[in-house]
C-alpha cells in the first residue's frame, strides 16, 4: 500500500520508471476485471489501457489517504460505466443502489438441492462460472469478480462502490446464488 | 441451533465471520447432514470460481502503455544524427550510381550539379511569371471593382430612391429570368 503511494509520488515528480511500475502491477489484475466485464478480448485490452492513460491524466487528484488500488478500481468501474451508457447497453446500472434497504437477499438451506459436486469435475464447473458469469446483471458481475478473482475485501469494494459492507455482501451474495442457481440449471 | 442460513455458509467459508458464531456454526454442522452437503457444495463452487484461469497480458502491453502516455521526444541530438545519416546514404547512394553507370565521377557531378541547377532556374523562372500574372489579375479586379463601386455610389447620388427599386426589381427579374432559362435549356424534355 505505502509502496504504491511512492510510486504514485514519485511519478509526480516526473519519474516514469515508477508510473512503469505501477502499469506492471496491476496491469493483469485490471485486464482479468476488465476482460470479464466486457466478454471481448481486444476491448479489454483497449480499455485497460485507456484506463492507465486516465489514472497518469488525474493522478495529481489521488489523495493519499485513500487506498490507491480501490482508486484505480473506481475510474476502471467509471469507465467501464460510461462505456456502456454511450453504447446504450446498461439495462442494469453498475451503479444501481438500493436506497431503501430493501435488496436484502437471504436463503435457507433448502432440503433437496442438486449437486454440482457430484456432476461436475472442478474444471468443467469453471468453464460454467464463466459462462455463467456473462448471464448475470453487470453491478452483480462487477462485485463477484473483485471478491472472487480480484481478491478485494467486503471493505474495499464498499470504498470503491460507495456503498455500505453490508449491502456488498449481500450483493456478492446474490451474485454467487444467482451463478450456483445457472450451473443447476445445466445439469 | 437451526439450519444456517446459505449467506453464513459463504461467509464462514469466507472466514467473514466472528469466532464465536463460527463456532456454532461448526457446531451444529457436526450434527446436521443437511447443511454439511450444503456446505461442501459452496465450498467446491468458491475454490472453483477463485481459481478461475487469468487472462494473460502481451508482452509488450507495459510499453505501449507508456509510450501512449509519454510519445517519444526525439532530441537535438536525434536530429542531428538522423541528418547526418540521411546525407551520408545519399553519398553512398550516389557513389554506387556513378560506379554501376560506369562514369568518371568529377564529370558526372559537374553534369549533376548543371542539371540540378537547370532544373531549379526553370521552375523559379516559372514560379516568378506566374506570380507577376496573379498580381497583374488582382490589380486589374481591384480596379475594376473600384470603378463598379465608384460608378454605383455615383448612380445612386443621381438617381431618386424610387428609381433606384424599380431598377433592383428589373435587375432581379432579368437574373431570375435567365437562371430560368439556362435551366429550361439544360434539363429540356426532363419531367419537371
Amino acid at each position: 500500500m505505502n509502496e504504491d503511494k511512492e510510486l504514485v509520488e514519485k511519478t509526480l515528480k516526473g519519474e516514469k520508471k515508477a508510473f512503469e511500475m505501477i502499469i506492471q502491477k496491476y496491469q493483469k489484475p485490471l485486464l482479468n476485471y476488465m476482460g470479464r466485464m466486457v466478454g471481448n478480448m481486444e476491448l479489454a485490452l483497449d480499455f485497460t489501457q485507456d484506463v492507465f492513460v486516465k489514472v497518469y491524466s488525474s493522478l495529481n487528484t489521488f489523495q493519499p489517504q485513500y487506498k490507491f488500488s480501490t482508486w484505480l478500481y473506481k475510474i476502471a468501474s467509471n469507465y467501464v460505466i460510461d462505456y456502456w451508457r454511450k453504447k446504450k447497453i446498461i439495462p442494469l446500472s453498475l451503479n444501481q443502489q438500493s436506497n431503501d434497504g430493501s435488496e436484502h437477499f437471504s436463503l435457507q438451506v433448502p432440503d433437496d438441492e442438486p449437486s454440482i459436486v457430484q456432476k461436475f469435475e472442478i474444471k468443467e464447473i469453471r468453464e460454467r462460472i464463466e459462462q455463467a458469469l456473462s448471464m448475470i446483471p453487470d453491478y452483480l458481475r462487477e462485485l463477484f469478480i473483485w471478491r472472487h478473482i480480484n481478491g478485494f475485501s467486503y471493505e474495499e469494494m464498499a470504498e470503491i462502490k460507495g456503498l455500505p459492507v453490508g449491502t456488498v455482501k449481500n450483493r456478492v451474495f446474490q451474485a454467487k446464488e444467482m451463478i450456483r442457481k445457472l450451473l443447476e440449471e445445466k445439469l | 441451533m437451526n439450519c444456517v442460513r446459505i449467506e453464513q455458509i459463504y461467509l464462514y467459508l469466507e472466514k467473514e465471520l466472528p469466532p464465536s458464531e463460527s463456532k456454532k456454526i461448526e457446531e451444529h454442522l457436526s450434527s446436521c447432514l443437511k447443511c454439511s452437503k450444503a456446505l461442501e457444495e459452496r465450498r467446491l463452487f468458491l475454490r472453483a470460481a477463485e481459481g478461475l484461469p487469468a487472462f494473460d497480458v502481451p508482452p509488450d502491453f507495459t510499453q505501449k502503455v507508456m509510450a501512449k502516455i509519454f510519445p517519444a521526444e526525439v532530441s537535438l541530438f536525434g536530429w542531428l544524427a538522423a541528418l547526418a545519416a540521411a546525407f551520408s546514404s545519399m553519398i553512398v547512394a550516389l557513389l554506387i550510381f556513378v560506379l554501376v553507370i560506369n562514369q568518371n565521377l568529377p564529370r558526372f557531378l559537374l553534369s549533376f550539379t548543371h542539371t540540378l541547377g537547370n532544373s531549379i532556374k526553370n521552375i523559379a523562372l516559372v514560379f516568378v511569371k506566374f506570380y507577376k500574372l496573379a498580381s497583374l489579375y488582382f490589380k486589374l479586379l481591384q480596379q475594376f471593382s473600384q470603378e463598379l463601386l465608384k460608378g454605383l455610389s455615383l448612380l445612386t447620388t443621381i438617381i431618386s430612391p424610387e428609381v433606384q427599386i424599380i431598377i433592383i426589381t428589373i435587375t432581379l427579374i432579368l437574373v431570375f429570368s435567365f437562371a430560368y432559362g439556362v435551366r429550361r435549356k439544360f434539363f429540356a424534355g426532363e419531367e419537371p
